[in-house]
């Protein structure tokens, strides 16, 4: 251990997404303004990460474990629209509504998780499935209970302390969402770099039947994951609801693929046993910072997807150069 | 389970209508129409269900056909059109979204002996083109027009038209018209294209047009291009601290929306008033068929109706009838 750290800090499975970000982050400050960097600009790709993290990270949980989620798709305007309609249309206590909110994502999670342990379909299938189930419930319920398939919530109707937990802007600019996301994410780095939890996870990952084997209990992990999952994508979209005062069946679909890029750019191999925490939140943070960047330049937005396109790609690309570096380094004999 | 009760009975009584069969000859119609999750297509089946009071009342029957998906959304079109044509309807109600696709679909309908009207997108001259007997519906450009004008009347001089599906030509003619109707009245106006990775993420388009407003002080006016993209321009506005001098408008109406224009913080919505589009499209329809009737009015224009502080509570008793 005498050696120089900069190698082995450079084999951390993160070390690939901290270049991507350091990269996009520069091409920003470069061909947009510092004002980037400023409170109000960092506000600006800060709210769009953490809104992105906190259904990320379990989705990337997953992707480790070799299994895929998208049915959090539905479940962002399911949370929403749940809260909306019990707190705001019926106008019940918004404790009511936030339960409410949860448990739908607790119950979503549970049914994911025991169709992908109880038969041998696909999680991206099953996951598909309910994507489409939970869409139309919602939209048959919201329609159905409201007339409508946008239900507002007003924040008289949250209240304070709720429009102080799930709803503010803190500083007048930054989403009470960025701090809920930060604590998730050390508890998941907790959970999954510093506990047996985390090395099963990889072990189910790598080899799902030798994992079983060797006596990790497999089936409860699956089920823990996607219910992780489920009931994130509920609690953003219930924050998202108090936030924006309002809840629609129609938001919420990009958070699929979008969750999938960030996973991916932080650095977790799609075929799973592979990825860390940390990977994923900077993965998230150079995807809101790309996204949101462009406004800080003076591009023409008609270009604004391209730019976009063109810079995950470049930041996956390095991303992938590192993790090969990495996983085929061997240590010089001495 | 309440809710599972509910969401049954929903199904239901969709499952029941679309196989309601005919019962004497009278006018028969199809009505194509948007995805179930669409607010605006709801508003339209509203418009729909109570023009079929009419229409059975007269013995005849009204079958509201729905695409499913938009993945698809030129051939789902166009199968939907043989659905109606196979059906051998007497009427059919018809958006022309796609004119290349749906085009020869339609013409098929009106050589098979179907009475078309043009519903919500197409346009007086397509219809006239296509042998529809009407076209019923707003027209986007004048609707930008009216919101560019309205945007004048009240002193704004620098608008940004924000577009959440930019190359979506309708939307593209919203904003075409809000440029073209304030700088005839010696305003200016631009567009801002949102990537397609921002669309239903309200945070992002927030943020969006937070950043877009702090990099621009002109600016005194955002119009957003869909009700939603309102909810999330007005908090964007909001965060960058310009509630009180930039005016928001937005197309097409919400409950949220309009509680912001009777509390202030918005401007003005404009609604292309999608249930009288349904209504009047299946109500003229079965009466041409059924009493042979001619409506000398054409195009028959639903919109702009520009939704304000001045009509807002006639609105929202609109509103929670699902009719607005």
């Amino acid at each position: 251990m005498k050696n120089f750290p900069v190698g082995d800090l450079l084999r951390r499975p993160e070390s690939g997404a901290f270049l991507g970000l350091v990269f996009v982050l520069v091409f920003f400050v470069v061909f947009g303004s510092v004002e980037f960097l400023k409170p109000a600009g960092a506000a600006s790709w800060l709210n769009v990460a953490a809104n992105l993290g906190i259904v990320a990270i379990p989705v990337g949980l997953l992707m480790i474990s070799g299994e895929l989620d998208i049915s959090i798709g539905a479940m962002i305007p399911a949370g929403a629209l749940t809260v909306a309609i019990i707190s705001g249309y019926y106008g019940l206590p918004i404790w009511l509504g936030v339960v409410g909110s949860l448990t739908l994502g607790l119950v979503v999670g549970l049914i994911n998780g025991f169709l992908v342990i109880r038969t041998a379909v696909p999680s991206l299938i099953v996951t598909l499935g309910t994507l489409f189930a939970v869409q139309g419930l919602i939209l048959g319920c919201s329609v159905f209970l409201t007339g409508t398939t946008s239900v507002a919530l007003s924040p008289a109707q949250s209240g304070a302390v709720a429009k102080a937990l799930f709803g503010q802007f803190i500083g007048g600019s930054f989403q009470v969402t960025i701090i809920w996301w930060m604590v998730l994410t050390v508890i998941y780095v907790f959970y999954v770099h510093y506990s047996p939890f985390g090395s099963w996870l990889f072990a189910l990952g790598g080899d799902k039947v030798s994992a079983r084997n060797a006596g990790i209990p497999t089936d409860k992990l699956t089920v823990t994951l996607f219910v992780l999952s489920s009931v994130s994508a509920a609690f953003l979209g219930m924050c998202q609801a108090i936030l924006f005062n309002v809840a629609q069946v129609s938001a919420g679909m990009t958070f699929i693929f979008n969750s999938i890029i960030a996973v991916v750019v932080g650095g977790v191999l799609l075929t799973g046993g592979f990825g860390s925490v940390i990977g994923i939140f900077l993965g998230t943070i150079t995807f809101a910072i790309v996204n949101q960047g462009i406004y800080f330049t003076s591009f023409d937005r008609n270009w604004s997807s391209l730019i976009i396109g063109v810079m995950l790609l470049l930041a996956v690309l390095m991303n992938n150069t590192f993790r090969i570096m990495a996983l085929t380094y061997s240590p010089k004999k001495k | 389970m309440g809710i599972l009760k509910h969401f049954c009975a929903a199904l239901l009584a969709t499952t029941v209508v679309s196989f309601a069969a005919p019962a004497v000859y009278a006018a028969n119609i199809a009505v194509v129409g948007g995805k179930n999750d669409d607010a605006f297509w709801n508003i339209i089946k509203k418009g729909v269900d109570d023009a079929r009071v009419i229409v059975e009342a007269n013995g005849g029957t009204v079958n509201y056909l729905r695409l499913q998906t938009y993945d698809n959304f030129a051939p789902d079109v166009v199968q939907l059109i043989q659905t109606a044509i196979s059906q051998k309807v007497d009427g059919l109600v018809i958006p022309n979204w796609v004119p290349e696709g749906e085009d020869p679909a339609i013409k098929e309908a009106i050589s098979a002996g179907i009475k078309v009207i043009l519903m919500n997108a197409g346009g007086y001259e397509k219809a006239q083109e296509l042998g529809a007997i009407n076209y019923v519906g707003s027209d986007e450009y004048i609707a930008g027009v009216a919101g560019g004008e309205y945007f004048s009347k009240n002193g704004k001089k620098n608008v940004l038209c924000v577009n959440t599906v930019p190359g979506a030509a309708n939307l593209e003619a919203r904003c075409k018209g809000v440029i073209d109707g304030i700088t005839k009245a010696g305003g200016a106006a631009k567009q801002l294209p949102l990537p397609a990775t921002s669309f239903g993420d309200a945070t992002a388009v927030a943020e969006a047009i937070k950043a877009t407003l702090l990099q621009d002080a002109s600016i005194d006016g955002v119009i957003t291009i869909s009700a939603g993209d309102a909810d999330s321009a007005a908090i964007g506005v909001l965060q960058a601290g310009k509630t009180e001098t930039v005016l928001l408008g937005t197309f097409d109406l919400n409950q949220s929306g309009l509680d912001r224009i009777k509390d202030g913080t918005q401007g003005f919505a404009i609604d292309q008033q999608p249930y009288l589009q349904s209504l009047l499209a299946v109500t003229l329809l079965a009466s041409a068929i059924d009493f042979g009737t001619d409506l000398p009015t054409a195009p028959v224009l639903t919109g702009p109706g520009i939704v304000d502080k001045s009509n807002i509570e006639a609105t929202l008793t609109g509103v929670s009838k699902g009719a607005r």
